[in-house]
């Protein structure tokens, strides 16, 4: 009964969209995403340019090396090293947003690949697929990250993230090196839902007629799995990546709670908030100007998500 | 049925030894150990050290004499707590957290369920957007954002609720909320989503045909069907409640298993992690085998053979 | 669905409006004292004690959350003076060291009783050094007793050698013939340095003859006849010490060797009373060092009978001040008094309750709550400073016998030339790191400043000296704590491109950034001080460091093993009060200082300086040794740090000491509020009327000795 049609083209697409742009709420998240992602791949620029602010920026006077609050000159405030808070989180906004892109194509191909192949074959390959899945599932995945981030990091670093670090980053590659192991350790983790997600989609579409047809001239296996399943069970995935990226996201900032997120020079939003719950009673602008940023990027996410979810499939609602 | 019960409690044991054996090759992998300190050891010390706890034998006889003992359900020592097993420390730690997180999860249900069940029968309404709203805003903010504000708020400034430590109700309110607030929020979407779905399907158009009041239509059916994805979301929730018992654990100062784990890894302290490692994961299993179970029982579609 | 917006705009802007009030209401502070302060009428401190401690054995673990606890728990032959940590009689009534400074002596009181009412005599004594340096409690603090005959080889598991007719080999026999030091001796001299280091004519060490100092008894002339060699017990470590040396591996041929034990140690009871230690060199320093709660005395019979488990509440026995209640780890630790402490009638708390407790927020939350009474040492944020630091009757903000520096890479890379270091560290404006961290003071040299006063005194003098010998003016001297023209000009002598700007700063254009960097642990003030750092060398010398961080179980080994490029952070807290267990992390081929610096002739100072028993001309030759060892910059010294922790002004007794190490008999909660602490910066000045008569009444045993021993002298 809930299945849906099943259609080559862009007519399934175009639909889609137009019952996206019905849906107030996701427009707003749509609006709101766009901004954003344009604040912060311009806004540094800007802010550097009108007044010379970069988001490590210390005055070397020492008397401006403290923490002000919200004003002309900042207009988010300054945080305890006297660098503009503004500009801090854009930059933020740059990192977070790479990470949880990055991180969530990660576990994209990963888990559709996994999934759809174990859903596909079915039987005991896919029996013993899962159950590899539910033991990963068990690891608490702190623990992965912890000492995956310990184990490679600082002189440990694998030379090959090494030499893409010093590729992005002209020479330095610290504060870089962690950053890309980030995008491996997070988005090994959520590959496993995304796998879950895209198997159970396979399974229902596998008995199909069009499978039938395919495998009765002779296409072979992985191009069945890759062009000719995974295409029609993107609909879920798609909702689901967009909702994992607020996910990854608070992954992030938790690890950065921690100590173990991004590294100096370079801030997240999750770094930031939670260097300014330190100071919540005393400076609170430093938690509330990147916490309400963030807060309301996952707010857009979420929503664009959601309006996704019904656009593409207004009668399943699978979580 | 049964058989696939005790198919899946019989993979339990193995499936956590795996568990157990990966974590042990990650930490060894990590550089540092659980004796390193500011101060350089002077080489007889370290020494002397190796031969205490064992680690001058190779490798695989390390493994194997860990393993050995952990089938017999020992696992030792903590390696930086002298004299405390790690069996007792587990077994001293887990009622904290487990009690935290248990108040949570049932304050979430309590608000998540009632939320749901309410917004997704006045569909469109002024309660339904706002308290959907409210929940995205949950959902929104992390906690080690929430439990602050809600420190400074009720302690610092109203002084109505201790800011920290374990001790009594007061104490317990603050931590609850903090780690519940996520969970009510993914259990009233869930829910309103669940029963929206099912209110719409077919065996409940044929329930209502049948003429069946709209209360009885809505208790046995339309919430059994709601219930069904927070069910499931029970599995991935125990998962997240340990990262979130952590956040909490360190906000408020609580001594839970969260916190001791964490401090742990970082402290290399093998036999300790290995031993939470092992613990969480059965839990985990063992709860995952219920939760599947009860999906049996609320959604007459699935079989398990 | 314009009510959708509206909603959401309206809770934003509730959220925004609430958290400004609250940011208002935040600043605004009106109250005499930070937070809730009510004194309460019960005789229990509540104290915020830092991380959960590793053990309750006083022997084993090596943090300073521990130290705290064990402190109210455990006594030792001496205790620290609560303002100065200067040693003053605890168990030890009284003693006496002898005129070569290798032999200590201890009267013990009588009535000193353990928790469970057994006496301490010596024997107690003697067993807890020997289990403390035993090599299979594996202490890592055993260190600290080094200097004890036969410690260090006991500790690590050596052998003595023993030929055919009974004779033990003896260390002498080995050592290199001690050569004159020779007069302007050509070493690597730092080109940099205008003139050569100081090269005065250093005595060697003359070897006395003991007179027998105490008791003679059979153990007393075994211990001080020479001293015995000790080689490895096991082959392969032998063959390693014996590779270089021909002389030695022909001699331990055909040889027994008998494993050192611990009645082999240099410590004897002489009678239950009566407690002498032997050291193998002079340490006018181990007398402070002793207050350590390594040295604290433990109950045999306890743990003989239950063995790690001898620290649970229902086995444990202690003796200190306070016995031990309940242990809920992570939540509390209580301590009682004990009645029978020898001291019991000046013990004023009934009950101290330590909460382990690391989170700063959460510690200062607390406090301001008013569910603790005080918090241990560096918890208040950086940030809060400002805002705590107006409460004078509360924030302790005196120097530390701690200090923060940059260790340097002597060995690879740019930093192996000496000019380059001495670039970096004068291209740093301490003042204003000071100002930025808020709880530190700048820092030049490397013994920690305001800390030891007789020791700067002797170091002015001296360097006054040297300054004229080596034709550097005052003002050149002076200006070492931030002088960045003179660092541009040392990297142009290096061979590097510089080109100058404005107030001396300069851009140095081929400097090999990928060669260099700052590393350092994960943690908030370290992170912040390098992020400083780095945006001082790069505004004044325009070369930008990376920083690399690391978890801390990782960095250490980087750091040890001298694998790091550049500069990597290091901290020290002495471990007594003397500005040798600074200087000493220099001393020796494998030493502490964790840079790959080694010079002889460093050691060469420091062990005639540590030979005199005069204590002004000590610390005299002391300042040369630090003097000659800065001119090769192997650190940049940056700060000494400050105290920066607060208490209710109804607790006294408690002071900011430099070790931030309180013994606990000496406080006392203070009901009347007139009588209050006020204005604690003059704390250390001011005295109060009881802990006065307290700690006068301690020392008056060991006064009362002298005196006698020096009229018996005359």
């Amino acid at each position: 009964m809930e299945q849906q049609e099943v259609v080559k083209g862009a007519s399934l697409w175009r639909d889609a969209w137009k019952r996206l742009l019905k849906n107030k709420l996701a427009v707003f998240g749509l609006v709101v995403m766009i901004i954003i992602v344009i604040a912060v791949i311009i806004g540094p620029a800007i802010i550097k340019w009108t007044t010379g602010y970069t988001a490590d920026f210390i005055p070397p006077d020492g008397d401006l090396i403290k923490s002000f609050p919200p004003s002309l000159q900042h207009p988010m405030g300054t945080d305890d090293s006297g660098r503009d808070i503004l500009a801090r989180v854009l930059q933020g906004g740059r990192i977070s947003l790479t990470v949880g892109i990055i991180s969530t194509m990660v576990s994209l191909i990963v888990g559709v690949s996994y999934g759809a192949t174990a859903g596909y074959l079915g039987g005991k390959i896919d029996n013993f697929m899962m159950r590899v899945v539910d033991i990963i599932y068990a690891i608490p995945y702190i623990l992965l990250v912890i000492v995956l981030l310990s184990v490679f990091s600082g002189p440990n670093t694998p030379k090959w993230i090494q030499s893409i670090a010093g590729s992005i980053g002209g020479g330095s590659t610290a504060g870089l090196s962690q950053i890309i192991l980030l995008f491996f350790a997070l988005g090994l983790v959520s590959w496993l839902t995304m796998a879950r997600v895209v198997r159970g989609q396979i399974l229902s579409l596998k008995n199909q007629e069009f499978v039938m047809a395919a495998r009765a001239t002779g296409v072979s296996t992985p191009a069945i799995i890759f062009r000719h399943l995974v295409p029609n069970a993107l609909g879920p995935v798609i909702v689901y990546a967009t909702l994992t990226i607020p996910s990854v996201m608070l992954s992030e900032a938790f690890l950065s709670f921690l100590g173990i997120g991004v590294q100096a020079p370079f801030a997240s939003w999750g770094s930031l908030a939670a260097d300014g719950i330190k100071n919540i009673s005393v400076f609170p602008w430093q938690l509330i100007f990147p916490g309400v940023t963030m807060a309301l990027t996952l707010f857009s996410l979420n929503f664009l998500g959601d309006g996704l979810r019904d656009a593409l499939d207004p009668q399943t609602r699978k979580f | 049925m049964l058989s696939y019960i005790i198919r899946r409690l019989l993979i339990i044991i193995p499936m956590a030894l795996l568990v157990v054996t990966v974590t042990w090759g990650l930490i060894r992998m990590a550089p540092g150990n659980f004796y390193t300190g500011e101060k350089n050891l002077p080489p007889a010390i370290e020494e002397n050290i190796k031969r205490k706890y064992g680690l001058d034998k190779p490798f695989y006889q390390q493994y194997l004499i860990m393993m050995g003992n952990i089938v017999r359900g020992d696992f030792g020592e903590s390696l930086k707590y002298e004299g405390q097993s790690v069996n007792e420390i587990i077994r001293r730690h887990f009622p904290y957290s487990a009690t935290i997180g248990l108040l949570a999860y049932l304050l979430a249900l309590a608000i998540g369920l009632t939320a749901g069940i309410v917004a997704a029968l006045k569909q469109n309404s002024a309660f339904d957007y706002g308290s959907m709203s409210l929940a995205m805003l949950g959902l929104s903010v992390p906690n080690f954002v929430l439990g602050p504000i809600l420190v400074l708020v009720f302690s610092l400034w109203l002084f109505w609720l201790p800011p920290a430590r374990w001790g009594g109700i007061s104490g317990i309110i603050l931590p609850v909320i903090t780690l519940a607030a996520i969970y009510a929020a993914y259990i009233a979407r869930l829910t309103r989503a669940g029963m929206l779905e099912v209110m719409r399907s077919d065996y409940i158009r044929t329930a209502r045909a049948k003429g069946l009041s709209e209360w009885k239509v809505l208790l046995k059916h339309a919430v059994r069907g709601g219930l069904i994805p927070v069910v499931s979301f029970t599995g991935p929730a125990l998962a997240a409640l340990l990262a979130g018992t952590v956040v909490v654990e360190k906000v408020f100062a609580i001594p839970g298993l969260g916190n001791i784990f964490i401090q742990s890894v970082f402290n290399r302290d093998e036999p300790l992690t290995l031993g939470i490692v092992a613990f969480l994961s059965i839990l985990i299993m063992v709860f995952n085998l219920v939760v599947d179970i009860s999906y049996a029982f609320l959604d007459p579609r699935i079989r398990y053979e | 669905m314009a009510r959708i917006s509206l909603n959401q705009t309206y809770l934003g802007t509730a959220l925004l409006a609430v958290s400004l009030f609250l940011s208002g209401c935040a600043s605004s502070a009106s109250n005499l004292y930070f937070g809730s302060t009510k004194a309460h009428s019960d005789k229990v401190l509540r104290y915020i004690s830092g991380s959960e401690p590793e053990s309750l054995d006083p022997q084993v673990p090596t943090g300073q959350p521990e130290a705290r606890v064990l402190m109210s728990m455990y006594d030792g032959l001496v205790e620290y003076h609560p303002k100065t940590m200067d040693p003053i009689p605890a168990i030890a009534e009284s003693w006496k060291i002898s005129p070569d400074g290798t032999e200590f002596i201890f009267n013990l009181r009588k009535n000193a009783r353990f928790s469970n009412g057994e006496p301490i005599r010596a024997q107690d004594f003697v067993y807890t050094l020997r289990r403390a340096l035993s090599p299979e409690l594996a202490a890592q603090n055993a260190y600290l007793a080094y200097e004890i005959k036969y410690a260090q080889a006991y500790n690590g598991g050596e052998s003595f050698v023993r030929d055919a007719s009974g004779q033990f080999l003896l260390k002498k026999d080995f050592e290199e013939a001690a050569k004159p030091a020779p007069v302007a001796e050509q070493q690597q001299q730092p080109p940099a340095s205008n003139a050569p280091a100081d090269t005065a004519q250093i005595e060697q060490p003359v070897a006395q003859t003991p007179a027998v100092f105490g008791a003679d008894t059979e153990f007393h002339r075994f211990i001080n006849s020479p001293e015995r060699l000790s080689v490895p017990s096991d082959e392969k470590g032998r063959a390693k010490l014996t590779e270089k040396n021909l002389k030695l591996k022909t001699a331990l041929e055909g040889k027994e060797f008998v494993p050192i034990r611990g009645e082999d140690l240099g410590v004897e009871a002489v009678d239950d009373y009566t407690f002498r230690m032997k050291l193998k060199i002079p340490a006018p320093y181990f007398l402070a060092l002793l207050g350590h709660q390594f040295f604290r005395v433990v109950h045999q019979p306890t743990i003989e009978k239950f063995g790690k488990l001898w620290t649970k509440p229902e086995n444990i026995v202690t003796s200190g001040a306070f016995k031990l209640l309940v242990h809920r780890p992570y939540d509390e630790i209580i301590v009682v008094k004990e009645p029978t402490y020898w001291d019991a009638a000046n013990v004023k708390l009934d009950r101290i309750e330590f909460y382990p407790l690391e989170e700063a927020t959460t510690m200062m939350n607390l406090y301001k709550a008013g569910s603790v009474d005080a918090i241990y040492n560096h918890t208040v944020p950086a940030a809060w400073n400002a805002e705590v630091s107006q409460f004078k009757d509360e924030y302790m903000n005196h120097p530390e016998v701690a200090i923060e520096y940059y260790t340097f890479n002597v060995k690879k890379g740019p930093t192996a030339n000496v000019k380059v270091r001495q670039a970096f560290a004068l291209a740093i404006d301490r003042v204003a790191l000071s100002k930025f961290r808020r709880t530190t003071k700048p820092l030049t040299d490397f013994t920690p400043e305001g800390i030891f006063p007789k020791y700067e005194e002797a170091r002015t003098k001296i360097y006054d000296e040297l300054l004229k010998k080596n034709n550097i003016t005052l003002e050149e001297w002076k200006g070492r704590v931030f002088n960045p023209a003179k660092a541009c000009q040392l990297l142009r002598e290096s061979g590097y491109q510089v080109a100058d700007k404005a107030d001396g700063r300069c851009a140095v254009s081929n400097f090999p950034v990928a060669e260099i960097s700052v590393t350092y642990n994960t943690a908030e003030s370290n992170k912040a001080a390098a992020e400083f750092m780095q945006a001082q060398w790069k505004q004044n010398l325009g070369i930008t460091v990376p920083l690399k961080n690391m978890e801390w179980k990782t960095f250490l080994p980087v750091r040890k093993a001298v694998d790091y490029d550049g500069m990597a952070r290091a901290g020290w807290v002495g471990d007594y009060m003397d500005p040798n267990t600074f200087l000493k992390l220099f001393y020796g081929s494998d030493n502490d200082s964790s840079t790959g610096y080694y010079d002889p002739q460093f050691d060469k100072m420091l062990n005639a300086a540590n030979s005199e028993t005069d204590a002004q001309k000590r610390f005299e030759l002391l300042a040369r040794a630090e003097f000659y060892m800065m001119q090769s910059q192997p650190v940049a010294p940056l700060q000494t740090q400050a105290t920066n922790w607060i208490k209710k002004p109804y607790v006294k007794g408690l002071y900011p000491n430099p070790g931030t190490l309180h013994a606990w008999k000496f406080v006392y909660i203070e009901p009347d509020s007139n009588k209050w602490d006020k204005n604690v910066d003059n704390i250390m000045r001011e005295t109060d009327a009881a802990t006065e008569a307290q700690i006068n009444g301690l020392m008056q045993t060991q006064t009362q000795y002298e005196q006698a021993n020096k009229t018996a002298a005359e």
